[in-house]
């Protein structure tokens, strides 16, 4: 929560709280969700129906606000293009289309269709960031793209993504890591906030990075 | 027109990749689910009832 706090107070000190609107609306929400969730965790039980509701129906708020941000930093990466307005275009298709086939498959499959709505889109939006992240990244290495900031902010969201579809294949592949791993999420909650609020607290926006060290150099 | 299909189609590739990127990870799922926003405790998800 704290990580939370000092990348907003260091994009609110650095003048860059407008030009990073959306990670900001993200860290925002999280921390308010946070607090949802311990005020909930307060009067119920981990188990209770309520934090159950609570938690996936925050969590699946705060992925759409994530696939967001993740769309925003596409959108400065393809500024120059102009190429801004099929940015949007793709996000939309690719939330509705994301949307659309969660729910195809829940509801064949529940009754309890509101909260695994809310879990599968989740997930699948996950997923999507994933996919999304790693072209951006393949963007960002064609575009010769080198703001130091944009250039860290979209290396930590392929972290992130990375570290949860890893988590989840080795849950899946070997369920006796199951405890590690669940002690791991909450990390990899911080991740971002604090990655995002060193990029911030270290380089200032005219800050560059060199072409030649964001590729492998051939031999 | 063409550039709003190439946006149709690299949203669907980018939709179609991600789902099957999904299965491959989860081919052998136990119904265990991962939420990574937050620092709060995950609760166990219920059982989908059929």
């Amino acid at each position: 929560m704290g990580a939370g706090v000092c990348f907003v107070t260091c994009s609110v000190i650095r003048a860059s709280f407008l030009r990073y609107f959306f990670l900001n609306l993200y860290v925002i929400l999280s921390l308010f969700a946070d607090l949802i969730r311990q005020a909930v965790l307060r009067f119920y039980a981990l188990d209770s129906p309520q934090y159950v509701y609570a938690y996936y129906y925050t969590d699946c708020l705060l992925t759409i606000a994530l696939f967001v941000a993740v769309i925003s930093l596409a959108s400065r990466v393809f500024a120059e293009l102009n190429i801004a307005r099929y940015v949007r275009f793709v996000a939309v298709l690719l939330l509705l289309g994301t949307a659309g086939f969660t729910y195809a498959v829940v509801v064949q499959s529940t009754e309890r269709l509101g909260t695994r709505f809310a879990v599968e889109l989740s997930q699948n939006l996950y997923f999507v960031g994933l996919v999304l992240t790693y072209l951006l990244w393949g963007a960002v290495l064609k575009l010769q793209e080198t703001r130091t900031r944009l250039v860290q902010m979209v290396l930590s969201l392929g972290l992130y993504f990375s570290a949860y579809a890893g988590s989840y294949a080795l849950i899946n592949l070997a369920p006796k890591y199951e405890v590690d791993v669940q002690y791991l999420v909450p990390v990899l909650g911080c991740f971002l906030p604090v990655s995002w609020a060193l990029s911030i607290m270290r380089h200032s926006e005219d800050s560059r990075l060199t072409p030649a060290r964001l590729v492998a150099v051939p031999r | 027109m063409s550039r709003k299909l190439s946006a149709l189609a690299l949203a669907l590739g980018i939709l179609v990749g991600a789902m099957e990127l999904k299965t491959l990870v989860t081919a052998h799922s136990h119904g265990v689910v991962i939420m990574a926003n937050g620092v709060s405790p995950m609760p166990k998800l219920p059982p989908p009832t059929k």
